[in-house]
């Protein structure tokens, strides 16, 4: 190195230390801690007290752990093909050149500015089994088939397929995103594919989707890490009820470490967080290959 | 180039000096003619009007003895008042005074996290006697006294006299008084079931309109794991240290909150649930009348003149009715705590406001501002008869009574919650048997508890 470079690297480093020490100390040291607290005895008022995997043979053995497992899982497999599905179908309706295109793409994305303590307490009342607006829009089919409007957040079987309902909500940021691949999408090959007899749907499926593969494997991956970290809107709207059956991975996570001071505990199950994460997000890039298409590659 | 990025570079560093040197500053909390006296911050839960009052008292203490002894409170209200004062204990930064909430004694003292005060209390002339036992007692832990009360509670039945009127002929004709309340439990579901109306809608189904009683939602955990105090039964030994889930008593109350769901249906209870937007708001249902009776702490009274004033004739205030005959004046007993963390730098003077505010003067004026009861054994003429709850002397009885309650003194009290609310849960939405369920809830939280103590012999051993 040049006596050029080396200054230039130090210029470097000086430019990107405060995010250099604040990435250090606010993200790097906990984490590294937290994988230390994970094998110890520790309720962040006394030294940290080291007992080797304890924590972790202690979840293998805790129904409640596999429970919120359970929840958070299944709340994964409705909401997020759900979300990618809903969201991808409306930005292609958005992507459509219609009068009042501006204003369609401003209303879905408004819901995603509201805040979540609003949208829990909105939703609380649209779920409402008789008053709510759900069931009093479903009435009429529901009277064809002579059943009442479900229970939406009062029954186990009900409350993870309501959240699910109410996540896609939110899917105004995903839809921005998908509107932008769509609008890479090359108009000389729709031309092509017209030329060729293709109809719109399958302009959709040949053309749109294997183009846009890429934004909707990013929002794949995204939508992985944050379903898997679903927190606030069961913590409002259920409070994990009814009987536990919302109760989220997160959810158990936070109470063990800030309601009964188990700090070690809550590490060993971020930690298994983390690696559930990567496992699935492991097995996203893993399939990656066979299903997401990069133009110049 | 170069010029132009050392221009930047220097506008920047410019800027920034100007900032550090001109930008802005946050106002001075002390007055100028206090900078010298000790300054204790005090962090409290209360938001609101409960806030203002308690810095109503803080002025008060800054102006008299404070002025006096040098010693200046500043209040600071915040959420999750509990996590941030256990994260600021742990580092070293805590407040003098944190206002908390009566279970964190046990759990905070069994962690080390709290100045014991007893010598300061003897210093100060404060005795049990000045205090009604439920909340001494709940103060302490392991033999120290680690809080003096603040505002305290007592539970008791609210009712809807009016109602009661409106339906005499109906509750006569069942064999019932309309001009008292329910006495046992047993009675309650009487008038309940006669107070209850259905009403038919357009397409023939059955509704509930108006319900005689209904726990509280479980999210409001403390109202529905208390219900066993009413059946004779607690949730906890404190002697024997050990959980208590399978007592009858216990399993009696739990059968009772399933007959709701049962009786009414789940759709309505958790119609009448989701409905409500706290019990604190005008969406609770007992102020708009669709419930004739609900177990509530004195503070209700504040909240109906302040929401539904035209109702402030209509309701009174009994005893809750007990399911045990010749059990009487149940009650439980929650509070709000005043605590001085581990670390705290000024103690003697953190105490001084403490045993101010636990005057009996200073205590009554806060009790009436935040409509609650005293935790002292002494009140005056003036606090029950200027009360804003004119049923305070209800409050006062069941307090005082030695059939009242305090929070389960028990270290995984919070984890034990949680596993009852899920219960509760259950129950109400009869998806879970009471019994089996309290049974292996048993078995779970005595394990839990037994490694705490593992945990905490473990430690004792390593600190010794």
């Amino acid at each position: 190195m040049t006596r050029g470079e080396i200054r230039n690297l130090l210029k470097g480093l000086a430019f990107l230390s405060p995010w250099l020490i604040g990435f250090g100390v606010f993200m790097f040291l906990p984490i590294v801690l937290s994988m230390y607290y994970s094998l110890c005895d520790y309720n962040l008022l006394q030294s940290p007290a080291f007992i080797g995997a304890e924590n972790y043979r202690a979840l293998i053995h805790d129904g409640i752990f596999w429970k919120s497992l359970r929840v958070t899982l299944l709340y994964a497999a409705i909401s997020l093909p759900a979300g990618l599905v809903v969201s991808l179908g409306v930005a292609v309706l958005l992507n459509v050149s219609v009068r009042g295109q501006a204003i369609f793409r401003t209303i879905i994305f408004v819901p995603s500015l509201v805040p979540t303590i609003a949208a829990a307490m909105l939703w609380r009342w649209m779920f409402n089994q008789r008053l709510g607006l759900i069931n009093r829009a479903l009435e009429p089919l529901l009277e064809l088939l002579h059943k009442s409007g479900p229970p939406w957040l009062a029954q186990s079987a009900w409350v993870i397929p309501s959240l699910a309902l109410m996540s896609l909500w939110s899917v105004g940021n995903t839809v921005i995103i998908y509107l932008a691949g769509l609008q890479d999408v090359p108009r000389e090959l729709y031309e092509a594919a017209e030329l060729d007899g293709a109809g719109k749907r399958q302009q959709l499926w040949h053309v749109t989707i294997p183009m846009i593969s890429p934004v909707i494997f990013f929002n794949l991956v995204m939508a992985i890490i944050g379903i898997l970290q679903v927190f606030d809107t069961p913590f409002m709207m259920t409070h994990g009820g009814p009987n536990r059956a919302s109760y989220f991975y997160t959810f158990y996570l936070y109470d063990s470490a800030f309601t009964y001071l188990k700090m070690g505990y809550a590490s060993a199950m971020a930690w298994i967080q983390l690696l559930l994460v990567l496992v699935l997000t492991g097995i996203a890039f893993g399939t990656s290959k066979r299903w997401v298409y990069y133009q110049g590659k | 180039m170069k010029r132009i990025s050392r221009f930047i570079l220097g506008v920047m560093a410019v800027g920034a000096l100007c900032v550090l040197i001109f930008g802005p500053r946050p106002e001075p909390a002390v007055p100028p003619d206090r900078e010298r006296d000790v300054v204790i911050h005090y962090w409290e839960k209360w938001l609101g009007p409960e806030y203002e009052a308690i810095q109503q008292v803080v002025d008060d203490f800054n102006d008299s003895v404070g002025r006096e002894k040098h010693i200046y409170v500043e209040l600071m209200s915040m959420s999750d008042i509990d996590q941030k004062t256990l994260v600021a204990t742990a580092g070293g930064v805590p407040p003098d005074v944190a206002g908390l909430w009566d279970p964190m004694v046990v759990q905070f003292g069994s962690l080390g996290a709290l100045v014991p005060l007893e010598d300061l209390a003897k210093a100060h002339h404060i005795t049990a006697a000045d205090y009604k036992p439920v909340y001494w007692n709940a103060s302490h832990w392991a033999g120290h006294l680690y809080a003096l009360p603040s505002t305290p509670a007592a539970v008791a039945l609210f009712y809807n006299r009016r109602i009661f009127q409106e339906n005499a002929a109906k509750l006569r004709s069942a064999g019932l008084d309309p001009d008292r309340p329910p006495q046992t439990i047993d009675e309650l579901d009487r008038y309940s079931d006669v107070l209850t109306v259905y009403v038919t809608d357009a397409h023939g189904n059955r509704h509930v309109q108006r319900v005689g009683y209904l726990p509280m939602p479980p999210e409001w955990d403390w109202y529905v794991t208390s219900m066993p105090l009413w059946f004779g039964a607690e949730e906890w030994d404190a002697r024997g240290r050990r959980f208590t889930l399978t007592d009858p008593g216990v399993i009696r109350a739990f059968e009772w909150m399933e007959r709701f769901p049962r009786k009414l249906g789940v759709a309505t209870v958790s119609e009448f649930f989701t409905s409500q937007g706290g019990f604190n708001t005008a969406q609770n249902s007992f102020m708009l009348g669709t419930q004739v009776m609900e177990l509530q702490g004195p503070w209700m009274a504040n909240y109906i003149h302040h929401d539904n004033p035209s109702m402030d004739h209509d309701w009174a205030v009994a005893p809750f009715p007990t399911a045990v005959p010749g059990l009487k004046n149940v009650t439980y007993c929650p509070f709000d705590t005043l605590m001085i963390p581990r670390g705290c730098k000024h103690i003697p003077e953190a105490f001084e406001f403490i045993a101010y505010v636990n005057r009996q003067d200073v205590m009554e004026k806060l009790c009436m501002l935040h409509c609650k009861n005293s935790p002292l054994s002494k009140v005056s003429w003036n606090f029950l008869h200027h009360h804003p709850n004119p049923y305070i002397g209800v409050f006062e009885e069941l307090a005082s009574s030695p059939n009242a309650h305090m929070t389960m003194q028990c270290p995984i009290a919070q984890e034990a919650g949680g596993e009852l609310t899920a219960i509760v849960q259950g129950v109400l939405a009869l998806e879970v048997d009471p019994k089996p369920a309290l049974a292996a809830a048993q078995v779970r939280l005595q394990a839990r508890y037994e490694e705490f103590e593992k945990a905490l012999n473990r430690r004792m051993r390593a600190a010794n």
